[in-house]
């Protein structure tokens, strides 16, 4: 009997071929996009689940409240708090510190030497809460001396070839020598914070440099606790007040009042948007992921609407089939099997080729993404429990309506003809069908265009500061005592132009802080500090709006001067800032005095996302970490890079040569937003696409039907072009009517996604009319050629018909 | 009016080759009434498909108002057919989606002529046919009698040269038939030259000759005095 059922089907499905096919194209691409968006999507939410008790560990994130800045929120705490929770919190069963090996530069084994990026002073409690499985040594006493390092199986093979052999051998930490302790696994690729080297932090503790970690002065470190149960995060956050009074004396009428919350470990990788000083090895956003989800379903839907409307649509033909069925004795149970075995079928091989092409297109999708995806049909059950919904939902979805439908009909009614209620009906329904689809075209064009002129007028705003043919070389900690060895030595190739020394090659370095008015005591500024010598503007060509650059014939000028931003003369509400002065904790002078000397123009020194932050320049040659080296014009960069790199062994012989391309490095800030709109406009495409198809199924099963009405025309002297003209006109009207309700939608959605951005572009007149007109052209190139064969049949052919 | 020279017709399909007309020749005059009989399948509405214009011949000549129109485009046989030419039909092939009105409105716009024009004509049709009180109506609100008047005013509202009808009460009752055989002839009467394709040796009783088709030949050339022709006396 199921046999029976499936040879009629493919029968069915054979004889109209045309339908079939592109049942199938829009199917299959529809269920591929919807996996490809679906292993992202997955990945995405799936950061952190290798911590077995994520749901009960809690980063502690702090808001600094400052008056005139407002608050802000970072995940950079103190030294002691980790000790202080557990003492003060009966629900803190655990925490962790975890500290950046940034005062390392270079470790070495031998003639092998690196410089470290995922290096980190941290608790041995670590090892517990993040769940690291210990290869290699004892896991109670890995972390337990200081002086040790528990390395990744990875690193461990990087410098001794073997990671068993590692244990008990030492590296070189800059001139301290360090005993591996024990080889841990590697980190997976989706986690937050990704490390691979882990120094016990009484390493760093104990020496006199690190005095300050003892202190709740200074915030360096992230502090993860791990509570008895997730609900007590509430009973934590209430007590947090109390706790910082009684712990740093903050009440809300101090100068620097501190708030502090718990977030909870899941949502560090993807709601971490409004945080500002974290370490992290990556973050996602929660936004986007949405939007994929969304276009995801968005895109299923069209292939399934596809299918139902061709489903429709064939059913006035097949009305007859099934009552000739019905006269024949078959019942209500075979016929919904017989229609629900045709969409089980399509389905099913749609399935198949979905899989086909998503295995073709994840390389590129991977290159693109910087991702190792891979479909895993055995060791991921999601994937496989997904696919089987995927398949029984969209057989029942594609397949309800011609089942439950048609296997109503009356046989006597459906002999008889078609009643014109019905044919009405489903006239309707598949009018709206079309115009649905309509909506989510013009839409998707809508929000591809804004994005687009967004990521466009991003990557040409000019960002002040200007990266083109610069790159940058750091030099470490102590780098700067030869920056004049450096300098001379670098210039003396006619192919560079400049060099300067700096904190880093946007000017600026991660750290933030207050500066008072010299003339008052109260009034402050929360700012960015930057360190920059005399020819620092000068290399990155950015412009001065008053006052002076930094003079290397004034002595005086080190230590002792300040440049400033035009957003800070803002947030002051001065006129004139040149010759006020400020005081702050780093300058050199007795009285903390330091002269504002001169005001540059506002320049991104970070992503456009960010609105521009009042920063302070100062002279500060110790806190110099690399020169910018701008290149000379018509200089060849791959030369000037050897010839970089050549000079650095020289001058520093023994330490890693790290050449940043300035250019790169000014593209990083916006890259993640072009990847994730690079694929957005991709899966717009596929959405797109799959309408277009559906629109020419369609139109070819109601060219089809109206195949007797547009013969009686021409029997009437109609001419091919009125005709087409009169098919058309309808189909138009459809896209106008889908328009007038995309386009307002498509303006808010829009709207919303542009306000995340400091910089923006504003929707216009442009992104709202090409949509529409898009939509028309899109209608009318897939209509006319179905229209004008139509028109152009024979009219006898087209009255045998009936 | 009419001028057929050995006209041929053959259906090919892949594997079947069908001679639906084998060398037929006529003639039909300027207001003759003519009507064409034989069993199923003998080529008579092939026959009437390449008189009206919607089908070329496969071969032979066939001059309509003295011109050899075998050998037109799709366009020039549009354009004769709009001009001289109306249908009826045995499914009446109104359109379901316009109204009555519309519907016998629709050779006078694609003859191009004004609105109040085509509103005049319309009116005198309807009202000529005495279905005036049904021209709000869809075609599927009225009986088959009905249906088939608004589809002769359809045809004559253009007033053409000639009216092909194909088995035009053959989906009537016999009262509903009469009614339109009526209407037929009292257009014949007023000059409108008529041929049509029927089963029923009733109907033929209308025309003034009768010509027989088997196998896609004319076997019988019929001259007669019908009924219409006495009645016109």
């Amino acid at each position: 009997m199921f046999v029976n059922y499936l040879k009629i089907a493919i029968r069915s499905l054979m004889r109209q071929k045309f339908y079939t096919l592109i049942n199938l194209i829009g199917l299959s691409f529809g269920i591929a996009a919807f996996l490809l968006i679906g292993i992202y999507v997955q990945r995405e939410l799936g950061f952190d689940n290798h911590i077995t008790k994520r749901d009960r560990i809690f980063r502690v994130v702090e808001i600094q409240n400052e008056p005139g800045v407002g608050e802000q929120h970072v995940a950079i705490t103190m030294g002691p708090l980790a000790k202080a929770m557990k003492e003060d919190f009966p629900q803190v069963v655990n925490a962790v510190r975890l500290m950046s090996g940034f005062n390392i530069s270079v470790v070495s084994y031998e003639d092998k030497y690196f410089s470290e990026r995922n290096l980190y002073y941290a608790d041995p409690s670590v090892i517990d809460m993040f769940d690291v499985n210990i290869l290699y040594g004892d896991p109670k006493t890995v972390m337990a001396e200081p002086r040790t390092v528990l390395l990744s199986k990875k690193v461990a093979e990087k410098y001794f070839g073997n990671a068993e052999d590692a244990i008990g051998k030492t590296l070189m930490f800059d001139k301290t020598s360090i005993r591996v302790s024990g080889v841990m696994e590697d980190q997976p690729e989706t986690t937050h914070f990704f490390f691979d080297m882990l120094v016990p932090i009484v390493t760093a503790e104990v020496l006199p440099e690190f005095e300050w970690m003892k202190s709740w002065g200074s915030n360096s470190m992230v502090t993860y606790v791990e509570l008895d149960n997730a609900s007590s995060m509430e009973n934590v956050n209430q007590g947090f007040d109390d706790f910082l009074e009684r712990r740093v004396f903050s009440t809300k009428d101090t100068w620097q009042y501190l708030e502090m919350y718990l977030q909870p470990l899941n949502n560090v990788y993807l709601k971490s948007g409004h945080i500002k000083f974290q370490n992290m090895s990556a973050s996602g956003d929660a936004n986007m992921v949405t939007i994929f989800i969304v276009i995801s379903i968005l895109i299923l839907l069209i292939a399934c609407v596809n299918f139902i409307n061709i489903a429709i649509a064939r059913s006035v033909k097949r009305s007859r089939e099934v009552g000739m069925r019905k006269v024949l004795g078959a019942g209500r149970g075979s016929l919904i099997i017989q229609f629900i075995s045709e969409s089980v079928i399509i389905t099913l091989a749609s399935l198949v080729i979905a899989l086909g092409i998503v295995e073709i297109v994840l390389p590129e999708l991977n290159k693109l993404l910087g991702t190792t995806f891979s479909i895993e049909f055995f060791s991921n059950p999601l994937f496989n429990i997904g696919l089987l919904l995927l398949f029984i939902g969209i057989s029942l979805a594609s397949g309800y309506y011609p089942a439950f439908y048609l296997s109503r009909l009356q046989p006597i009614a459906v002999l008889k003809g078609v009643s014109s209620a019905s044919g009405k009906r489903t006239g309707f329904l598949s009018k709206t069908l079309v115009v649905f689809q309509f909506v989510i075209s013009i839409g998707l064009i809508l929000s591809v265009l804004v994005i687009h002129d967004q990521v466009d007028f991003i990557r040409k705003k000019d960002l002040g500061i200007h990266y083109n043919n610069v790159f940058y070389v750091g030099f470490g900690d102590k780098g700067y005592e030869k920056l004049q060895v450096v300098k001379s030595e670098l210039l003396q190739n006619p192919a560079i132009s400049n060099v300067a020394g700096c904190s880093f090659l946007n000017g600026v370095g991660g750290s933030q802080g207050p500066v008072f008015v010299s003339d008052s005591a109260e009034t402050k500024l929360y700012v960015r500090f930057g360190f920059v010598d005399e020819d620092f503007f000068k290399t990155m060509d950015i412009k001065f709006a008053d006052g002076r650059d930094l003079d290397g014939k004034q002595p005086t000028d080190v230590n002792r001067v300040s440049i400033i931003n035009q957003a800070a003369v803002t947030a002051l509400g001065w006129d004139n800032a040149i010759g006020k002065s400020f005081r702050y904790p780093g300058a050199s002078d007795s009285s903390g005095k330091s002269e504002i000397v001169g005001v540059i123009n506002d320049y991104h020194y970070y992503s456009l996302r960010s609105q521009i932050e009042p920063a302070i320049w100062t002279w500060q040659p110790e806190k110099f970490r690399g020169v910018v080296v701008k290149l000379a014009d018509g200089a060849k960069p791959d030369e000037a890079k050897t010839f970089l790199e050549d000079k650095w062994k020289e001058i520093f012989p023994g330490q890693p040569v790290q050449i940043v391309d300035a250019l790169n490095y000014g593209a990083k800030s916006y890259k993640s937003d072009q990847s994730s709109f690079t694929l957005f406009i991709y899966f717009t495409l596929i959405s797109l696409l799959l309408s277009c198809l559906g629109l020419f199924g369609i139109t070819s099963l109601v060219l089809e039907q109206k195949t007797r009405s547009i013969g009686i025309r021409k029997v009437l002297g109609g001419e091919v072009w009125q005709i087409t003209y009169m098919l058309i006109k309808n189909y138009l009207v459809l896209v106008l009517i889908a328009g007038m309700i995309a386009l307002p939608l498509g303006y808010y959605l829009m709207q919303l996604q542009l306000d995340g951005f400091a910089y923006r572009i504003s929707i216009n007149v442009f992104h709202m009319v090409v949509p529409v007109i898009a939509a028309m052209l899109i209608a009318f190139s897939t209509i006319i050629y179905r229209a004008l064969k139509a028109a152009n049949a024979n009219p006898v052919e087209a009255l045998k018909y009936e | 009016m009419i001028k057929a020279v050995n006209l041929s017709k053959v259906f090919r399909t892949d594997e079947v080759e069908t001679t639906a007309l084998n060398k037929v020749s006529f003639e039909i005059k300027k207001g003759e009434f003519v009507a064409i009989m034989g069993p199923s399948g003998c080529g008579k509405s092939t026959l009437l498909n390449i008189l009206g214009l919607l089908d070329n011949p496969s071969d032979g000549e066939y001059y309509f108002l003295e011109k050899e129109v075998s050998k037109f485009s799709e366009k020039q046989r549009a354009n004769t057919r709009k001009h001289n030419i109306g249908f009826v039909f045995q499914n009446f092939n109104l359109i379901d989606e316009l109204n009555v009105n519309e519907n016998v409105e629709l050779p006078l716009i694609y003859l191009g002529l004004s609105s109040s024009e085509r509103k005049k004509r319309v009116e005198s049709a309807l009202e000529q046919m005495q279905i005036m009180h049904r021209r709000k109506h869809f075609p599927l609100q009225l009986s088959g009698g009905q249906q088939q008047r608004v589809a002769v005013a359809r045809a004559v509202v253009a007033n053409p040269h000639l009216i092909l009808a194909d088995e035009p009460t053959g989906n009537l009752d016999s009262a509903h038939g009469e009614e339109v055989m009526n209407l037929l002839a009292s257009l014949n009467q007023n000059g409108t030259t008529i041929i049509m394709v029927t089963h029923s040796q009733r109907d033929a009783e209308y025309a003034q000759r009768i010509i027989r088709l088997f196998d896609g030949q004319i076997i019988n050339e019929n001259i007669k005095a019908g009924k219409t022709e006495m009645n016109a006396i």
